[in-house]
């Protein structure tokens, strides 16, 4: 017995300094086997660059494309058409029943390009811990960051700036900044960080990070002043004096020259749906999102590419057969054209802000839309398809505006030239979607012979029509450039209970929780409304 | 017990006058061991040995008290008797003497100085529930139980006092036998719809179950540190007593579950749409109409705005022509929810002798849900021991094991799988049994079928184009939401007593468990044709080692008992899951089988290290004072501010014993006052450092990298938050014990709370944890008892009554609000605002001018207010029951009436039947009888104030579904309802053969009930939803949107016993 009460005791002993307060493995406890304190920022550029696309870089690609890019801007832009009455149908019909469509940009660009750009720059920063390396690889993060921001306050106005992405340093709510100084400091910012890329800077493994140019120092530059040439143009019409100064600066550093300069983030199958696959192409899929079904070309978008003679084929834009992809079946395992649905003369829009019952009344009878109206092109939308970003082709026509509205100097050649470029550029960049979809020159030539520059119509409208086109599946950029040019002159439709009073929206809504739980978001800015005209479209600053 | 035993052992060595003796039995006639036996004002007592006999010796004039757990106390005065036979009564009343308080130490009531409520594990187990969390409910004044709307396998959330913390579960620690319980919901549903996982007690066996006591004050759970500041439930398990040969006891339990219908929508409007009255032009007054062609039927789905159902033949979403006409709401709940049932058989087996006992039992339970192709089985095995090794050692060690199956729990809120919101809202005339596709794949294309939506045979056979909107057959057979737990709670025990009034104890204790989800969104859905799969294994293990050394010892009248220990919890969580989507070869549904593939892997630890105190000084049994500290060290802290010590102190004064003139009717009373705090650190392991992770698995072969805290702001200088709290108490009976009260004021403050604080998407992030947070909880607790007949008949009756108070003090400097969760309809927040109780629900209203009047658009929609407005609060202010029993010879019959008052719900479900067409409010406008009056915007004023101009629009049939469509989305006060209600909770009828006719078979009692759950609802103010539907048992209370239809079970339980 005694050995008993010994073991026993020797144990309880044993279960009490055990149970002591050992602090140090306490503390041990609290360190995380699958993280660390210091990472490769070259890691952060390739996340930041690939939730450029669809602000996925940590999953969920889909959601900012289908409600956003597609719902709202393809819709509004006349690009795309519904003849859906619930959810998605904002952009075609003006009712504004989805927060989430107006929400998206903010909810993704702020958080994910906006969180990894903004750490990246305070690590190879000032006291950061890569301070002083990656050089190059903090002047493209510059870039990006840039774009990301001109691409939110397009959307929003006055979104915040100065202030953002700064919750690490203890700032939980940010102000809110006027878009005009938000332009303001991007356009510096683009002219420092092109200045800053250097050849002669070590790689320090941004060619690898960097998926997009592989490193390529004269092609960031050229990103940056093409960039720097978009936002010039975008408030030309409010300040003429920055614009002009940008124009100048960017066209003197050296913008896109030909489509291998074109910004294309490059997608993947996997692993992840939701982070690796593009997001337009989801949320469109059949198998997926199925909006393909929902959603058809619109009449607006098809008229124009079947040309001034929609009983020729002669006449009809060399890309109407790459835009769209005929009047088919299409199922998650099937893509079946129904009969004569691929021959360009039968290809048929559907119009802009209608319902069924309104199309079984305009034609008298039941129309099955499936069979009546062509859709987006099928080898446009596979789930590893490339997002466009940026394009040469939006180059061109940004100076042959320029040139004709005399911003800016140092562009050489004619608008006529950068003109017919832009159009060149356009219809030969499908390529990389499908190796099918290529465009002779000589189709080209043909084309600008059918339709002159500036006889048609004027030459700034030419300009803005083939813009609007060069942005199918950028749709952003075509709603951001046809607000601020007022190109194509689309036509807004009315639909009954519409929440615009008969307008095209050119606005989106922040999120309830900025609105109603950030203290330093003061609505006075900006009424909250989709009617509300941001500072470079002619609203307050 | 250990102790009592020997604390009553001990004190037995003082020598008394005469012997008395005599056996206690049942009410059943059984003999009872282990009954405490008291002299009452002394310290002199003993225990009943194995057949229910006992001897004590008293002096004269002495009253003996007899004590069990589960029974009621009876005093007997001696007189001149030597021969005392006792039966003991069930405890239906909740007033045992004895109680399970902190660290597993059982108290004499008299002594505790907060309320601490114990019920019997009898009425958990005659008529039951799957989670017992959820039996609890109506039983203690003061937990407010609420069990989500998410099936047989759901998750109930138990709030003891109100919600304590902003940011922490709320949830009280669950101890089993001295052995922390983990309790983690492995998912709820949120806005996106979703499955509620369960939680941890789900695993619990109630027939195991011998008493749980619920410790509600801070003073009585300050002992059990951190994770008891919400609260402390312990579960006391059945233990074998010494008898001879083996006591075997049998219990079988089958119960019918039906669906409860609350729905009462419109049943004269079929399916349609809206057409142009003149068909050639586009500009004409649009009215309703049937579906021309199967591709428009299709194209309208299943929506209610259709003209009158008239009989006539209609061409339906599949092709076929049927009458149209009422096909409603009962007859589709009738073709699709089938009758559940729950069948449970456990056979326990228990013995030993004075040197050792043991008990084993062996549980089975096998349920099927009201939804087709769901349910839950699970098995339980325990076995315990105790044992003494000659005079000084004793041990015990225990295994629970348990191994559930969760078969499909149904998907619930905006879930594209949820079988119920696919069914509620198919219109009149649309009959769900028309839906059921192939008969060996419900929901599926049947073969040779051409579809609309050209889907092939396999694949799901879809009612409209809406992508989202599944068949509901499809939804409950198709889709698979699985999981498998093996789960082990295993404890130790060994206590060595030093001298007579010094012992030693240690203890371990292990919760494991490992669990495997899996789930399918099978290939053919509308809204991922290509299905997906996943499969997930979670390990959870939380070790405990404890010690304590206490001292116990009397000094003349005075007796001190007192202990210092330690504990150390160590809880390390590891998780590893594959999904995969697009299925390569057709309906194999194999991750691997999958054209994208990856993996997630998760791992966090965590500890607390604690070292504790406690002293209780008494005076002549009649006067207690307790003072308790504890200090915890917590690593998920910064080292320099991880810990915190934290003291209780209190007192009780039993008046009666004290004074011995006072009024005869009163037979016992006893007040109490105790202040104690306790401090909590509601962060997960690792989330206060600011690391860097690596994203999924990169792009394109190349790493990308993130903040492992996601989108929170790690916060490497948070505190542990503190909860004070003050209770007053008494305790008085009258008429001998025929009448209780037992009435607790409380007042409870948390102070550094911790918070995942909302914050803008602007600074990167969207959450940051802070230490700032402040709310208070005051409340009173009532408890009246009382046998009002007595005698053949008793009865007894029992109700408990709280209400509490809650309020938000403070949030972050300069906020006022913080959003928690937001329903599917995203036009409404579940908000914490100053100044208000927690979890208040707030959204869009209609607006109005300067003058109060209505705004309505030129079309007459309704427009929504500037900003969110307070609609009201999930969290009902006033809960309790009512518990009644009553015995008449060998009957028995019990009922509990449970209610909730001062909470609200807003039901997403109402705004979906609405806007569909389908509530009978959505009939008001159909034939131009709307009328809205109010004022219309008509411009702006030169300081860009808007200028209203009184307006007044009688609506087409057109206009009034836009209007209705308008109040769904802009006017959330019109879906606000008091959540109040009143339920018959609990039935039990019972009969026990009587001995006699049992004497010639091994059986020594037999008891057959009739048992019920959920027969009747008194009162509601709920249209067409359970005033329970909330579909989370998180934060976010108040929120119903399709969630499981309430059901009610019925059926009989036989327990036998050997």
């Amino acid at each position: 017995m005694k050995h008993i009460f010994k073991l026993i005791l020797s144990a309880l002993l044993v279960i009490i300094l055990v149970a002591g307060c050992d602090t140090d493995a306490l503390h041990e406890l609290n360190i995380n086997p699958n993280a660390v304190n210091k990472i490769d920022m070259n890691y952060f550029f390739t996340a930041a660059e690939l939730g450029l696309a669809s602000g996925g870089s940590a999953g969920d690609n889909r959601y900012i494309d289908w409600r956003t890019n597609i719902g709202m801007f393809a819709h509004c832009t006349q690009q795309l058409s519904t003849a859906s009455t619930g959810l998605l149908c904002v952009g075609d019909k003006y009712i504004d029943n989805d927060p989430e469509v107006s929400n998206a940009p903010f909810q993704f660009w702020l958080p994910d390009v906006g969180k990894n750009t903004a750490e990246i720059l305070k690590q190879t920063g000032k006291g950061g811990f890569s301070e002083g390396k990656n050089l190059n690889m903090r002047q493209a993060t510059r870039i990006l960051r840039a774009f990301n921001f001109h691409r939110l306050t397009d959307m929003y106005g006055s979104v915040p700036y100065s202030e953002a992405n700064k919750g690490i340093e203890g700032i939980f709510f940010p102000k809110y900044d006027k878009q005009k100084d938000i332009y303001t400091d991007v356009l510096k910012e683009l002219d420092e960080a092109t200045a800053a890329l250097s050849a002669s800077n070590a790689d320090e493994g941004f060619a690898v990070a960097d998926f997009i140019y592989n490193g390529d120092i004269a092609k960031w530059k050229k990103w940056g002043y093409s960039i720097m040439l978009r936002c010039a143009m975008r408030i030309s019409n409010v300040d003429a004096t920055m614009a002009a100064t940008y124009v100048t600066k960017a066209v003197a550093g050296g913008v896109f020259t030909s489509n291998d300069d074109n910004v294309w983030i490059k997608m993947a199958i996997g692993p992840s749906e939701w982070t690796n696959q593009n997001g337009i192409s989801r949320g469109m899929y059949p198998g997926d999102g199925g909006q393909a079904n929902e959603s058809f070309m619109s009449k607006t978008l098809i008229d124009w590419l079947k040309g001034a003679n929609p009983a020729s084929v002669a006449d009809d834009d060399p890309r109407l057969m790459i835009l769209s992809g005929g009047i088919v079946e299409w199922t998650a395992s099937a893509y079946t054209p129904y009969p004569g649905g691929t021959d360009p003369l039968n290809q048929k829009g559907l119009p802009p802000g209608v319902d069924q019952s309104m199309l079984d009344a305009a034609a008298g009878k039941p129309v099955d839309r499936d069979m009546t109206f062509s859709k987006v092109n099928f080898n446009l939308l596979q789930d590893d398809e490339p997002f466009r970003l940026m394009t040469w082709s939006e180059v061109e026509f940004l100076m042959a505006e320029a040139l004709e509205r005399s911003i800016g100097s140092g562009i050489t050649g004619t608008a006529q030239s950068h003109y017919e470029k832009g159009v060149k550029g356009a219809m030969q960049m499908w390529t990389p979607y499908d190796a099918s979809f290529v465009v002779s020159d000589a189709a080209v030539t043909a084309y600008l012979a059918t339709y002159p520059y500036g006889v048609t119509k004027s030459k700034l409208a030419m300009i803005g029509d083939q813009m609007w086109v060069s942005h199918f599946m950028n749709w952003y950029e075509a709603w951001s450039e046809w607000r601020r040019t007022g190109y194509p002159a689309l036509v807004p439709v009315n639909y009954p209970g519409n929440d615009t009073g008969g307008t095209i929206p050119v606005r989106l809504r922040l999120p309830a929780s900025e609105v109603s739980g950030n203290p330093n978001y003061s609505g006075s800015t900006l009424p909250d409304e989709i009617t509300t005209k941001v500072w470079w479209d002619g609203g307050a600053e | 017990m250990l102790l009592f035993l020997w604390l009553a052992c001990s004190a037995a060595v003082l020598a008394q006058e005469r012997i008395v003796s005599g056996s206690i039995k049942d009410s059943n006639g059984a003999g009872l061991p282990g009954v405490t036996v008291f002299v009452k004002n002394t310290t002199t007592g003993t225990s009943s040995n194995t057949e229910g006999k006992y001897s004590i010796s008293v002096g004269n004039n002495a009253i003996l008290a007899f004590s069990f757990i589960g029974y009621v106390t009876q005093e007997i005065a001696v007189g001149n008797l030597s021969l005392i036979d006792v039966i003991l009564a069930e405890d239906i009343q909740q007033l045992g003497e004895v109680v399970v308080t902190s660290l597993g130490i059982e108290r004499n009531t008299k002594s505790l100085q907060s309320s601490v409520t114990k019920v019997p594990g009898a009425s958990l187990t005659q008529a039951r529930e799957n989670n017992f969390g959820a039996s609890i409910q109506g039983r203690v004044a003061g937990v407010n139980v609420s069990k989500a709307g998410t099936g047989p396998a759901g998750s109930s959330r138990v709030i003891i006092r109100g919600n304590k913390s902003l940011g922490g579960s709320n949830q009280p620690l669950y101890v089993v036998d001295g052995i922390p319980m983990d309790n983690t919901n492995f998912g709820q549903s949120g806005v996106w719809g979703g499955v509620d996982q369960g939680d941890g007690l789900s695993s619990i066996n109630p027939d195991d179950i011998e008493s749980i006591s619920v410790l509600k004050g801070a003073n009585a759970a300050a002992l059990y540190g951190s994770r008891g500041g919400y609260g402390v439930i312990n579960i006391t398990t059945k233990k074998g007593t010494a008898r001879k040969g083996i006591g075997i006891e049998f219990n079988s339990n089958y119960v019918f579950e039906k669906v409860i219908n609350y729905l009462d929508l419109q049943t004269e409007y079929g399916n349609g749409g809206l057409v142009n009255s003149i068909p050639s032009d586009p500009t004409s007054p649009r009215i309703a109409a049937k579906p021309a062609t199967q591709a428009q039927a299709f194209d309208w789905g299943n929506n209610g705005w259709g003209p009158k159902l008239d009989g006539s033949p209609n061409i339906m979403w599949d092709g076929e022509t049927r009458a149209y006409s009422l096909v409603g709401v009962d007859k589709n709940y009738d073709s699709f929810f089938r009758t559940g049932n729950s069948f449970t058989n456990t056979l326990s087996l228990s013995g030993g002798s004075d040197k050792q006992t043991f008990r084993f039992s062996f549980s089975d339970m096998r349920s099927t849900a009201i939804i087709p192709n769901s349910g839950f089985d699970r098995k339980n095995l325990s076995l315990s021991t105790n044992g003494k090794f000659g005079k000084k050692v004793t041990f015990s060690a225990k295994v629970l094991y348990s191994n559930e199956n969760a078969k499909n729990r149904p998907m619930v809120s905006d879930s594209p799988g949820n079988a119920v919101q696919a069914l509620m809202q198919l219109s009149p005339n649309q009959d769900v049994n028309d839906m059921r596709g192939d008969p060996n794949k419900l929901g599926a294309v049947p073969f040779g079928v051409t579809t609309v939506d050209s889907k092939g045979e396999g694949e799901e056979y879809q009612l409209s184009g809406n992508l989202w909107n599944q068949n509901p057959w499809w939804a409950a057979h198709q889709f698979i939401n699985s999981s498998v737990r093996d789960r082990f709670i295993t404890s130790g025990q060994m206590r060595f007593d030093i001298t007579s009034f010094l012992y030693l104890q240690g203890r371990i204790g292990m919760d494991y468990y490992n669990r495997k989800s899996k789930g399918l969104t099978p290939q053919g859905t509308g809204y991922q044709r290509g299905g997906n799969a996943s499969e997930a294994v979670d390990m959870v293990r939380e070790i405990n080692q404890e010690w304590m050394l206490g001292f116990d010892k009397a000094f003349g009248k005075i007796n001190v008992t007192s202990f210092v220990g330690g504990n150390k919890m160590v809880r390390k969580s590891e998780s590893i899951g594959a999904y995969g989507s697009n299925f390569n070869v057709p309906f194999f549904a194999s991750v691997n089988n999958t054209g994208s593939q990856n993996f997630g892997y998760g791992y966090g630890a965590s500890g607390i290290n604690s070292l504790f105190g406690s002293a209780e000084v008494s005076y002549a049994g009649y006067l207690y004072v307790t003072a308790t500290a504890r200090n915890d060290w917590f690593s998920v802290l910064n080292p320099k501010s991880n810990h915190k010590l934290y003291p209780s102190i209190g007192s009780s004064f039993v008046f009666t014993d004290a004074f011995k003139n006072l009024p005869e009717i009163l037979s016992f009373g006893k007040v109490r006052a105790a202040w104690g705090q306790v401090a909590t650190a509601n962060v997960g392991a690792y989330a206060g450092n600011l690391t860097y992770g690596l994203n999924g698995q990169g792009h394109l072969g190349i790493p990308m990298a993130g903040f492992s805290s996601g989108s929170n702001i790690p916060n490497p200088d948070l505190v542990p938050a503190l909860s004070t709290e003050i209770e007053f108490g008494t305790e008085l009976r009258f008429l001998e014990n025929r009448l209780g009260l037992d009435l607790t004021y409380y007042s409870q403050k948390t102070t550094d709370d911790i918070l995942n604080a909302t914050i803008s998407i602007g600074s990167g992030f969207s959450s940051t944890s802070i230490n700032i947070g402040e709310l208070s909880n005051k409340g009173i607790e009532i408890l009246l008892t009382g046998t009002p007949v007595k005698g053949d008949l008793t009865w007894d009756v029992s109700l408990n009554l709280a209400k509490n108070t809650n309020k938000v003090v403070a949030l972050n400097p300069g906020i006022n609000e913080l959003i928690i969760e937001e329903p599917r309809t995203r036009t409404v927040f579940i908000k914490h605002i100053v100044g208000q109780p927690y979890g208040m629900i707030t959204g869009w209203i209609q607006k109005t001018d300067p003058n109060g009047t209505p705004v309505f658009t030129s079309t007459g929609e309704v427009v929504q207010s500037d900003k969110y407005e307070i609609l009201g609060n999930g969290v009902a202010k006033l809960t309790g029951g009512l518990n009644n029993a009553l015995a008449y010879k060998q009957f028995n019959l019990t009922f509990l009436i449970d209610f909730k008052f001062g909470g609200d719900i807003y039901s997403g479900t109402n705004v979906r039947l609405l806007e569909n067409g389908l509530t009978k409010e959505s009939l008001i406008g159909r034939n131009g009888e709307l009328t809205v009056t109010g004022v219309t915007q008509t411009g702006t004023d030169g300081e860009g104030k808007a200028i209203y101009a009184p307006f007044t629009r009688t609506l087409n049939v057109d206009e009034a579904g836009s209007y209705w469509g308008s109040v769904g989305e802009r006017d959330e006060a019109h879906f606000i309802y008091d959540a109040s209600y009143l339920k018959l909770r609990q039935f039990t009828f019972g009969y026990e053969l009587p001995s006699s006719l049992l004497s010639k078979t091994p059986i020594k009692t037999l008891g057959l009930s009739f048992v019920a759950r959920n027969l009747a609802i008194l009162y509601k103010n709920t249209p067409n939803i359970d005033p329970e539907a909330s579909y989370q048992s998180g934060a976010a209370q108040g929120l119903d949107y399709f969630g499981v239809p309430a059901s009610r079970t019925y059926g009989f339980n036989l327990r036998a016993t050997f």
